[in-house]
């Protein structure tokens, strides 16, 4: 079942986590921790009130795709197949290179064991509603006196102390507070943008990767382990950093920007439309010498020779017709012919790509392999998004130590409880009889 | 809770040597929170994001941004490019742990000869490049700027406004705040490095790491690739929520003290029921308990979801914004008013958790706040910053010292313009 432990050197060769995490915020970093080579076990309960929400989140494989298929079978709408929770796509992108279990915490049998592995773990992860570990018996107070050398990570959305310990959140309230959804957007009158999807459910999965990392290269030397409560917010106000200052030092409110630069005299510094239905190209122009090049590839039209364009104070100081005048030329063009145009010149531009363009085109994405092909056992293989570094001794792999997608709810009980934690085949009948696994 | 259990110290056994310009700032400046001794090595002028606005008291040497993101680190002078700077940068290899070089792809590839060479002769270094594409690949050679990449990783085409009924926008696509491709590229590699150091744990080699801009904002679209993958759709973007692939409903409300509001409820029966009694806390009229919108919300839910959204506009207007959070959260509901940033600074939570370190600026005669932590141990932050960012060549002497440089050397060194 470890197909891949000794087929490569592993970062986090011989590193145990136990992953009590769900949605995209907590399994974001064990999913990383996987990549590198940690034994990740997920813990998941089938109670349909206790699956992970993404288990049932669209989008779903098609309804046609085997276990011997897959991605190949062609992509296709699909509602799910009702009761199956091993068909989603994003809980397929989320969770490669994990076990899974199935473990009832409401049963005390099930606390037992979850007790039992905790003991012979390098490190738990989990992100629960704040208390319900405790209401469990199962916080980090109890679990390091079985097993001292433990990492306890724990990742809410606004911290477990403070007077908004017991405040709930999703990524895009953490998002919401911390000041972000703010920053985005066009200026006043236009409300915030706000962002299309959750960064502070991927950003603190970074951290709590990095956090790990750094617990268990300390655990590695010294064998202390630690707590770690991690707040969603927080990374979302590491962020947030220049506008913080500059409102102490000026008392100036944060403002919006749309995609300008408000900061160098870059310009112009935005999207601007090209032919076809909603097609954009993104254009950085940060000397004179670039404009002047993208006005010969415009065709050098009358109003681009005007000399109030002709510096970027001038750009600047008319950005609005700026933006406008160039959108009339560039909105006849093709985005990517365009994009290798200027980019013949050294302007940096990049067309605005939508996933199409991304998977089926981007030959960088191609050439470097950043989409990987790993099988699951119910819907067959599907690409998965990969790490975005190469490391030339011990590689990231999105298939970790199962060289799996994502696991079945409960795909490898035999093997982790039996092989990893030596319970025996009697034991294993009892436990799933009394609905503890 | 101990403090030994903080892991602000965690790395301070590390010496990584930086060398670039915005691409690398953050992640060093992460390395250096949990304790990591971060060295600058930069060019008589200054590395570029020195040069980057906005800038305290219109200052042009005082830049808030590389103020910001090169906390606890120091700087010394070197001309890297100097032939004569060799003996002292193998010094420098030979005690250090790692090297970050950042930057556009022919600036880096033009240190990498050399610092391959280095690590020749420490075996345990481990070399991290952050590039716009990576350093192989037909796009590798492209120019880039923040933006860009927002817009060539994927970011861009998931976030803005709404389309009209008929989906078309006629509002571009926005990359949400500034520098996001940088913060993102920057906590990869910061993941990176430390799983090189763990891996160095095991046997002690050291590694290459070749860290793509490009492909850390790929890994940030959530749905949208398994929704094209899976479904053959494209998701649309839509304001202040996920990007679909249709039009879900507006959710912004503004509160009586005019902040907006993210506020919603998901198609949880408890949070339905944490409304309706939110509404009666508040003395609005509703039917949300009655057999009659139990009715509307089986025949016709979008029905029922509308008129759900209408009550929640309204009840939010009938509050100040950080009342509605707290009456809302109460409830558990997740509300939060939209906030500025700066609303974080005066939050008694935040002040609680040591969210925001204290750093002296003696240029200013005064103290900032700067965000300083993600984490804490229950009493101590996780990641500690207590030096604001360093003024230009402001430790070369003692990184010269450190190198073990004698002193002939070093004067040989200023002679001939190295440092």
């Amino acid at each position: 079942m470890r197909q891949n432990e000794n087929t490569r050197p592993w970062a986090l060769a011989g590193v145990r986590i136990i992953d009590l995490t769900w949605l995209q915020v907590g399994p974001q970093a064990t999913r990383i921790l996987a990549s590198f080579g940690a034994e990740v076990i997920r813990i998941e309960w089938r109670h349909p009130a206790a699956v992970d929400f993404l288990r049932y989140m669209a989008p779903f494989a098609p309804d046609h795709a085997t276990p011997q298929g897959g991605r190949s079978q062609g992509a296709a709408r699909s509602h799910g197949i009702r009761g199956n929770f091993d068909r989603g796509g994003y809980y397929n992108n989320t969770n490669p290179g994990k076990y899974g279990v199935t473990l009832n915490l409401n049963h005390p049998k099930g606390r037992d064991l979850l007790r039992r592995m905790v003991r012979e773990a390098n490190a738990m992860c989990e992100n629960f509603s704040p208390g319900q570990m405790d209401k469990w018996k199962l916080g980090y107070d109890e679990l390091r006196r079985l097993n001292p050398r433990l990492i306890y990570m724990q990742t809410t959305g606004v911290g477990k102390f403070g007077i908004y310990k017991n405040y709930v959140s999703y990524g895009p309230t953490a998002q919401a507070m911390s000041g972000l959804t703010f920053m985005s957007g066009l200026p006043e009158p236009y409300p915030p943008a706000g962002w299309g999807y959750s960064y502070l459910d991927h950003s603190p999965g970074y951290f709590g990767a990095m956090l790990m990392m750094a617990a268990l290269h300390r655990q590695r030397q010294n064998g202390v382990g630690a707590y770690i409560d991690l707040s969603q917010t927080e990374t979302g106000l590491m962020l947030t950093g220049t506008s913080l200052l500059e409102y102490q030092l000026t008392g100036q409110s944060t403002a919006r920007y749309g995609n300008r630069m408000p900061y160098l005299d870059w310009s112009p510094h935005g999207a601007y439309r090209c032919r076809g239905e909603d097609n954009w190209i993104a254009i950085s122009v940060q000397t004179d010498e670039q404009w002047r090049g993208l006005v010969q590839e415009i065709g050098s039209p009358p109003w681009a020779l005007e000399e109030r364009f002709a510096d970027a104070a001038g750009r600047k100081a008319n950005e609005d017709e700026l933006d406008r005048q160039l959108t009339s030329c560039t909105v006849f063009l093709d985005r990517y012919e365009l994009m290798m145009r200027l980019q013949a010149r050294g302007i940096p531009a990049g067309v605005v790509q939508k996933a199409p363009d991304r998977f089926d085109h981007d030959p960088q994405l191609k050439a470097r392999g950043y989409f990987v092909d790993l099988p699951q056992t119910e819907i067959g293989t599907w690409p998965v998004e990969g790490f975005p570094a190469k490391l030339s001794a011990s590689p990231a792999d999105a298939g970790g130590l199962t060289g799996r997608a994502s696991p079945k709810l409960g795909e490898d009980n035999d093997y982790v409880y039996r092989q990893l934690f030596g319970l025996t085949a009697d034991e294993l009948s009892a436990l799933k009889q009394e609905d503890v696994i | 809770l101990s403090s030994q259990s903080s892991l602000s110290s965690s790395l301070n056994e590390i010496v990584l040597l930086e060398l670039g310009n915005e691409l690398g700032d953050y992640a060093a400046m992460l390395l250096a929170g949990f304790g990591a001794d971060v060295i600058k090595l930069e060019p008589r002028e200054g590395s570029p994001s020195r040069c980057v606005g906005p800038f305290a008291e219109g200052n042009a040497q005082r830049s808030i941004f590389f103020w910001r993101y090169n906390l606890n680190k120091k700087s010394a002078v070197v001309d890297t490019g100097h032939l004569s700077a060799r003996p002292l940068l193998a010094r420098m290899a030979a005690k250090a742990d790692i090297v970050l070089l950042s930057g556009e792809l022919e600036t880096v590839e033009g240190q990498l000869e050399l610092w391959r060479h280095l690590a020749e002769q420490n075996r345990s270094l481990i070399v991290c490049t952050i590039t716009p594409f990576g350093l192989s690949g037909p796009y590798r050679a492209l120019r880039s700027t923040d933006l860009t990449q927002m817009a060539m990783g994927g970011v861009m085409a998931v976030c803005g406004y709404d389309p009209d009924a008929n989906l078309k926008y006629d509002t571009p696509p926005i990359a949400p705040a500034m520098w996001h491709a940088y913060h993102i590229a920057g906590e990869y590699a910061a993941i990176a490095i430390t799983a090189a150091v763990n891996f160095r744990d095991l046997g002690g080699e050291g590694q290459f790491i070749d860290v793509s801009v490009h492909e850390a904002v790929n890994t940030c679209t959530e749905i949208a690739i398994p929704t094209y993958i899976y479904n053959g759709q494209v998701v649309l973007r839509q304001t202040a929520r996920h990007a679909f692939p249709h039009v879900t409903q507006f959710r912004l409300s503004k509160s009586r003290d005019d902040v907006y509001m993210l506020a919603s409820l998901s198609p949880f029966e408890r949070e339905a029921r944490a409304f309706a009694q939110l509404a009666d806390q508040v003395g609005m009229e509703h039917v949300l308990n009655t057999p009659e919108y139990k009715q509307l919300e089986k025949e016709d839910s979008r029905a029922a979801y509308t008129y759900r959204n209408d009550l929640i506009e309204q009840l939010v207007a009938r509050l100040p914004a950080q009342e509605a959070f707290e009456q809302a959260q109460a409830l558990g509901l997740a509300w939060s008013p939209i906030r500025r940033p700066e609303d974080n600074l005066t939050d008694p939570h935040f002040n609680a958790r040591h969210s925001f370190a204290q750093i002296h600026h003696p240029e200013l005669g005064r103290d900032l706040l700067y965000p300083g932590t993600v984490a804490s141990d229950g009493g101590q932050p996780h990641m500690n910053y207590t030096r604001r960012a360093p003024g230009l060549g402001e430790h070369t002497s003692q990184i010269i010292e450190w190198s073990g440089c004698t002193a002939n050397e070093v004067e040989e060194l200023r002679r001939l313009g190295v440092i």
